[in-house]
């Protein structure tokens, strides 16, 4: 089962109000900051792990700031940004529990998305290969992916509502490349890949 | 133009008393500088960098017949980050200093005899303000970026946040808002160790054989700050130089060879009584407290409101290196919170290093990328 590759970065640009500040976590070369500030006209500053992205970040003329985010965000007061973004990085955080918290404290909304492991192409090719399918590693092999996370809709959706945490607006990106707004049936299934716009419940 | 052959320090006297900080004027300043490149005729292309606590104005090219460039030589030149074909680059030796500014070793021209300990105490911001009669000597009306590296760091934070309409960008490299204590303790060491020199006699040894035991203590302390112990240990070890080693107390370890090298050609080229003098503008210097002062007379737009609008069109680069003990990334991230608190557009960037502090003026390949890439993209 094949399914036409959406690019997440225009859900998000779709879902963020012009001219509001923005804190990208995991920028890396900063295509989507770039993007955001260029058609969004956002107040955008990105953060990132690796020094050369850091470099190409500049070369933009990206605010960017070198950090790990799995140390937090202390470095940024509370309600510094309008959206917190967490563009195919959840995936890779030591604690994802405490970041959307602290992204929470450090913006109004947080922008997560999230790939689905129960999705019913990985599931299939699990289940014939025997194997981990590449896209849930970021097509690289087990020894080199930095993803440790595996995370299902399902389980997602169970962790929001230990946590306080409301899903405002929501994205899913369903086979075949559609977006939908609303939850699928059966998402855990069905759905490749979600964006969700967080909020602090009050 | 770009300099064809060798490049010569300038000398610019100015003709005003220039009033310090501490409310002290000097009478006959000269500001010895350098300047690569050319001023473009609105006077909006220059860049000034700030050299660190043993600099000079010889930031790049080389002097006639010198076998070594300026000190940061990798960094400016054409087609180099700071590219000499685009900017007019400005670099001055700092007042209180003994490479051609006015300083302690220099003659006061009310006795006819050197300052000595009656030179005026120096601030940061007096370093700063002498920089800035100089760029409006040379026609500079604004800085497209203002840099430097350790005391370049406070100078370069200084000037940016004293006149945030005078510059566009900023540069800040291994520095810090304030001293810590053990910054301040270390500093003090190497004061001392110069005081209790003999020869130093209270700061009058002009003419004389000058304290050069204790100002080569005071480098030696210095270096080994400026080190990170894995590459001390790396590049020394427990090495021996020589074969006999039954002479007590004599350097047999090639780190004791390597700090007392350091030390002998320290002397050769520093004033004892500017080391102590520019250590202490060092310590003092506490950006946040001298920017909130009540009654300062310089600076501009310190209306509340204005300087904030002039800063949100501006753009700043901290830069750390993960080796620095002596000014450590979690002081450069303090640095680049402040400046975003202004509403600067301040990027972070760490350099991975076994250089230490030193690895400012060593690691130029790095910093030179980061540089580049800034300040390419910073807007017309």
């Amino acid at each position: 089962m094949k399914h036409t590759h959406i690019d997440t970065s225009l859900i998000i640009e779709s879902m963020i109000e012009p001219q509001s500040r923005v804190l990208d976590l995991g920028c890396g070369d900063g295509s989507l900051l770039s993007s955001l500030i260029a058609r969004k006209r956002v107040e955008g500053t990105g953060v990132e792990i690796s020094h050369d992205m850091v470099a190409s970040c500049l070369a933009k003329g990206l605010c960017v700031f070198q950090a790990d985010i799995d140390k937090g965000l202390s470095h940024w007061e509370d309600a510094t940004f309008d959206y917190v973004i967490l563009k195919s990085t959840l995936e890779v955080i030591h604690r994802p529990y405490e970041l959307i918290l602290e992204m929470l404290r450090v913006g109004r909304h947080a922008l997560v998305t999230v790939s689905n492991f129960g999705y019913l192409a990985n599931r299939i090719h699990t289940l014939l290969t025997g194997r981990m399918t590449p896209r849930i590693r970021a097509f690289s092999p087990w020894y080199e992916t930095s993803v440790i996370r595996y995370v299902c809709m399902d389980e997602f959706f169970e962790a929001l509502r230990r946590s306080g945490v409301r899903i405002s607006e929501a994205r899913y990106v369903t086979p075949f490349g559609s977006v939908s707004r609303k939850k699928p049936l059966f998402a855990n299934l069905f759905v490749v890949e979600a964006v969700f716009l967080l909020t602090r419940t009050p | 133009m770009n300099p064809q052959g060798p490049v010569k320090t300038q000398i610019l006297k100015v003709p005003r008393p220039f009033r310090l900080e501490s409310g002290d004027t000097l009478e006959g300043l000269t500001i010895a500088y350098e300047a690569y490149g050319e001023l473009s005729p609105s006077g909006d292309n220059a860049v000034l960098i700030e050299h660190a606590l043993s600099g000079d104005a010889h930031a790049a090219f080389y002097h006639e017949g010198a076998r070594k460039p300026g000190w940061w030589d990798p960094m400016i030149g054409p087609g180099k980050a700071f590219d000499t074909n685009r900017y007019f680059v400005v670099c001055s030796n700092v007042i209180g200093g003994c490479s051609g500014t006015t300083g302690p070793s220099s003659l006061n021209p009310a006795t006819g005899r050197p300052y000595g300990l009656t030179f005026p105490p120096v601030t940061i911001r007096d370093m700063v303000e002498v920089q800035r009669l100089l760029l409006a000597h040379l026609g500079v009306k604004r800085l497209r970026c203002v840099a430097g590296g350790s005391m370049g760091g406070m100078q370069t934070m200084q000037l940016f946040a004293d006149y945030p309409f005078f510059a566009d960008s900023f540069v800040c490299i291994a520095s810090t808002m304030r001293h810590s204590a053990q910054q301040i303790a270390f500093n003090e060491v190497g004061r001392r160790a110069i005081m209790a020199d003999p020869r130093w006699n209270g700061g009058n040894y002009y003419g004389d054989v000058p304290p050069e035991g204790g100002l080569s203590v005071a480098r030696m302390i210095g270096h080994i700050t400026y080190l990170s112990e894995r590459m001390m240990q790396e590049k020394f070890g427990r090495a021996r130089k020589g074969k006999d080693h039954t002479v007590v107390f004599r350097p047999s370890f090639e780190v004791e060879h390597y700090l007392d090298y350091q030390g002998v050609s320290f002397v050769r080229r520093f004033d004892a009584n500017s080391y102590l003098y520019i250590t202490s503008a060092i310590d003092n210097f506490d950006l946040v407290s001298s920017i909130s002062q009540v009654g300062r007379f310089r600076g501009e737009g310190r209306a509340r409101g204005t300087a904030r609008d002039a800063m949100k069109a501006k753009k700043g680069l901290v830069v750390a290196f993960t080796s620095d003990w002596l000014y450590p990334p979690s002081q450069s991230r303090e640095i680049a919170r402040f400046f975003s608190g202004l509403g600067v557009a301040v990027s972070y960037a760490e350099i991975a290093t076994d250089h230490g502090h030193d690895a400012f003026l060593t690691d130029t390949e790095a910093q030179s990328r980061l540089v580049g890439n800034f300040l390419a993209s910073l807007p017309a």
